[in-house]
């Protein structure tokens, strides 16, 4: 076990005992290699499970949303934001929150994970400085960890979070963000057929299980529209036109909200490319407004303010 | 005997519109078969579809001796609304029968004791009118009725009302909410009618179909005047879709409301998880 | 006719390209970076495996979106309806695994061996050739023996394949397995049937530890209100993952779509399409109410449909231990853990009975 885990728990149960958390959400490990499942500790005992690494990947801001507790979440820079963009909807109560902030290098995506095993099972995983070694009944193979981080962890810049009431001391690295809308200018470059082309190949093997909406703590509506039956907007099945948009609205619904964690790339179980999807809206908002969701936490949501300035050059 | 493909609704033509209520918000269709046709028994239901709208779970309202179908539908929603709007002589569709209806075997040779509240009253006068023909009436006992609803002008079937009231071999105890001008009968809710009129257990079973209130009160009435569990039937509503126990949508515990039921004994029910 | 063949490894592929003549043949391959079962065009193209497909062979009989029957208004304002044709061709299914063959039996209890089979379903049931592989690997999320089932398993396959020294031997399970082979060298029987045993027997002992499942119907039984399920559904998001992947999930949704070019009402079509237990609005009534209103009602559902209700009137859990619902759970909720908590409370409790 590492020196982080060993912290999260003494801080879990300090802040049980004080009585400053009625639960405090994490991580324990699961019985699959390099996956961590969401874990609700009430006692010190089951406090004594937290951990933290490499498959802590879900975001626990999510958890946060219609609890009555008094929480502790353990939460690293992208989750963090998700909270402060929570907060400033006013979905989450800030002051019955407690965040247990915890830097972070980047978690691992088990969907490149499946790619790189191809079908071969997995048995164990032992990290050995920036290399993950995985092993499984007749195969050992090193890979470099970088290779197998989720893409959002690659331009991420809050691997520090941005704001926190506890710490859990650890140098992280001081993210330098390179271009990080390099790869949607290139896909913007595109003909509108080759974008087309892309939308149907990459969305077709969607199965409308929800799984990127439900993981999204920006997603919290009551009834989503895709379960509106009067009017029904969409078809449940997997229709591609339904499916399309199912998936552009919902990145519509995200602009200037949507804090990129890739909590929804993180749980498709088909390994869609969503965030370029969220990422284009993204992009657009920073370009019209100058605004980046969940980092500031005292700047209202960016489509939630009307300034005389703003661009409306497309509107007339 | 069901038809082949379930799912497959059958051509029908409503043949008669009836406004049931004064405001207007409950009609009863009559309808006829125009190819393949289906046999129910009392207490099933079907399934109507209407084209460009989609379908709807309806109790049938009329009695299994009569010819073609009979369902009395409540304004709630899109379907009964675009149902709301049909005329005489358009097509649409059913499927079914579907459900198991109430189990007529048990009520042979006993005094039936229907309690009727509102909407919950449609299967009720299908087995009221299936018991009073001249074929059946002899294989049931006693006959009484409690219907209630909120007013005299949102009592259904008033024209068989006015019949019944005036037969013999059936008991009919009518009630509505509040006092009102012109009426003569009973006043007050069914539960506490229920207590007045005081039905005997003895022989008896009683069935009890209405909104979920109505029969939270009536159930302990029936229970103070010696019904057990098995001598009280009740109708469930579940949000249902397929009809044939295959969507998963009303299953509770190892049943099917859609199959097994609607129609189910109170003992039957405590056996069930608290799921409906 | 015989019921034992062998195969070299050479002369898969050809056996594959015969059977692509007679037949819509369909083998596990990559489509779009998923593995799933699609159509095979070439014998050559074929890779055995087994593979685990992320989705299971279910979507081949219940796909995930089907018309049931299109409408259309006759001139004379009459209701026309048509149904889709029955398939004409045979298929074959390659590749199977003997869990997702398994599972299939399941799904015949709902829908086949019942007063009201579904016709789309059976049309697709009749029409197939199932020709499975066993896993002489069984993964670390496999827990199929826990279940009833085997990594050799013999149900619902019309063909078992047992890989041996690279090549194969193949055993018909039925008329149709055995017409299949008939135009392959025979193998001896005795000698096959030991060689699968042995497989088999190799398989089953290399898998880890068994799950729980001895007594858990009973578990469930008496445990509708343990206080487990307040903590069992805390990590799950309650999207569509686990049933969806699920080779014996089942449940599904009716739509009816009116055809947007039409006047209202003229034409349109009915689409079934998956549905789960697990989504918030499942049971919830035109009223508003629910009464299924939180994930920790809607988790002990599927359990309980699984392990309980299932078992009760079929005898049999709605599980196969494949472990998708363990692999691709966004949150790694794991049922075989769920299993075994099941089991700890279950133990707790008596002890505190008994003290």
């Amino acid at each position: 076990m590492n020196d982080r885990s060993e912290e999260i728990r003494r801080v879990a149960k300090r802040l049980l005992a004080e009585g400053k958390a009625d639960v405090v959400i994490g991580f324990r490990d699961s019985r699959l290699p390099l996956r961590a499942t969401p874990h609700f500790a009430r006692t010190p005992a089951e406090a004594d499970q937290l951990v933290w690494g490499l498959g802590c990947t879900s975001n626990l801001a999510k958890y946060l949303l219609d609890r009555e507790e008094c929480v502790a979440v353990v939460a690293k820079g992208c989750d963090v934001r998700a909270i402060v963009a929570t907060v400033k909807e006013n979905q989450v109560n800030r002051d019955r929150v407690t965040i247990i902030g915890v830097p972070c290098a980047g978690v691992v995506s088990w969907q490149k994970l499946e790619a790189v095993l191809n079908g071969r099972d997995l048995t164990e995983a032992i990290q050995d400085g920036d290399t993950l070694v995985l092993r499984g009944r007749e195969f050992e193979q090193r890979v470099a960890i970088s290779d197998l981080l989720q893409d959002a962890c690659r331009t991420c810049t809050v691997h520090e979070p941005v704001v926190c009431d506890v710490r859990i001391a650890s140098s992280a690295p001081a993210g330098g963000r390179t271009d990080e809308f390099a790869d949607i200018r290139e896909f913007e470059a595109l003909s509108p057929d080759e974008r087309w082309e892309w939308f149907r190949r990459e969305f077709s093997r969607c199965i409308r299980c929800y799984a990127c909406r439900n993981a999204c703590p920006a997603c919290y509506c009551e009834q989503c529209f895709v379960d509106s039956t009067n009017p029904e907007w969409i078809g449940k099945g997997n229709d591609l036109t339904d499916t399309l948009i199912f998936h552009i609205v919902r990145a519509f619904h995200s602009a200037g909200r949507c804090v990129d964690c890739g909590a929804c790339e993180r749980a498709c179980p088909m390994g869609i490319d969503l965030r370029r999807l969220t990422r284009k809206v993204q992009k657009d908002v920073k370009e019209l407004f100058g605004a980046d969701a969940g980092v500031d936490p005292d700047s209202p949501p960016a489509l939630a303010v009307f300034r005389p300035d703003d661009p409306e050059d497309f509107t007339w | 005997m069901p038809q082949a493909n379930p799912y497959v609704p059958l051509p029908v033509k409503v043949t008669d519109i009836v406004i049931e209520t004064e405001d207007r918000t409950i009609k009863t269709f009559a309808m006829e078969f125009l190819g393949e046709r289906f046999e129910y028994s009392c207490g099933q239901f079907a399934e109507v579809f209407v084209p460009g709208k989609g379908e709807a779970p309806f109790g049938m309202a009329s009695s299994p001796m009569s010819d073609g179908l009979e369902f009395t539908v409540s304004k709630v929603g899109s379907v009964t609304s675009a149902m709301h709007d049909l005329e005489v002589g358009q097509q649409i569709g059913v499927r079914g029968p579907f459900g198991n209806g109430f189990p007529m075997t048990r009520l042979e040779g006993r005094n039936l004791v229907l309690i009727g509240g509102g909407f919950g009253f449609t299967t009720l006068r299908s087995l009221i009118n299936y018991a009073l023909h001249p074929r059946n009436r002899s294989r049931f006992d006693g006959l009484k009725v409690i219907y209630g609803a909120r007013t005299p002008g949102m009592l259904l079937y008033k024209p068989e009302l006015d019949a019944w009231g005036k037969q013999a071999g059936i008991s009919l105890h009518l009630t509505i909410d509040r006092e009102t001008p012109g009426w003569d009968k009973l006043v007050g809710f069914v539960p506490a009618v229920t207590e007045r009129v005081a039905p005997d257990p003895d022989n008896a079973v009683a069935v009890v179909c209405g909104p979920p209130v109505m029969i939270k009160y009536t159930l302990p009435v029936l229970r103070k005047l010696g019904f057990s569990p098995d001598q009280v039937l009740l109708s469930l509503e579940m949000k249902m879709r397929c009809g044939i126990g295959q969507c998963g949508r009303c299953n509770i515990g190892n049943k099917y409301v859609c199959r097994d039921g609607p129609v189910f004994s109170l003992a039957e029910l405590s056996s069930l998880p608290d799921e409906f | 006719m015989r019921k034992y063949a062998r195969i070299e490894r050479d002369a898969l592929p050809s056996h594959l390209d015969a059977w692509i003549e007679r037949y819509g043949v369909f083998a596990p391959m990559m489509r779009d970076g998923v593995r799933r079962f699609g159509v095979l065009s070439a014998g050559s193209d074929a890779q055995p495996g087994p593979w685990l497909t992320k989705v299971p062979v279910k979507e081949m009989f219940l796909p995930q979106t089907e018309c049931l029957y299109r409408y259309r208004r006759g001139t004379n304002g009459g209701l026309e309806i048509e149904t889709p044709q029955d398939p004409a061709r045979l298929r074959l299914i390659f590749g199977v695994r003997p869990c997702d063959a398994r599972a299939l039996t399941l799904l015949d209890h709902v829908f086949r061996s019942t007063d009201r089979p579904d016709p789309y379903y059976c049309a697709r049931r009749e029409s197939t050739i199932l020709v499975g592989i066993g896993c002489s690997e069984p993964r670390s999320v496999c827990f199929c023996t826990s279940v009833g089932g085997s990594p050799f398993g013999e149900e619902g396959l019309d063909v078992l394949l047992v890989e041996t020294g690279g090549d194969y031997v193949a055993k018909a399970l039925t008329l149709k397995g055995e017409a299949l082979i008939a135009e392959m060298p025979e193998a001896a029987p005795e000698d096959t049937e030991t060689l699968i045993a042995e497989a088999r027997r190799h398989a089953e002992a290399s898998m880890g530890d068994a799950v729980l499942t001895a007594g858990l119907k009973e578990r469930l039984d008496s445990g509708f209100d343990a206080p487990l399920w307040d903590r069992i559904h805390e990590p799950c998001i309650g999207c569509g993952v686990c049933a969806f992947l699920c080779p014996t999930c089942h449940c599904f949704d009716l739509a009816h779509e009116a055809d947007t070019r039409s006047v209202a009402g003229d034409a349109g079509r009915c689409v079934r399409g998956w549905d789960t237990c697990m989504f918030s609005l499942f049971t919830r009534q035109a009223s508003g109410v629910n009464p299924r209103p939180s994930g920790k009602e809607r988790m002990r559902q599927r359990l309980m449909h699984k392990f309980r209700y299932f078992v009760e009137n079929y005898g049999e859990a709605a599980c196969v231990g494949c472990g998708r619902c363990i692999a691709n759970c966004p949150t790694a909720c794991d049922i075989r853990e769920t299993i075994a908590r099941i089991d700890d409370a279950a133990e707790a409790d008596s002890h505190a009975q008994e003290t």
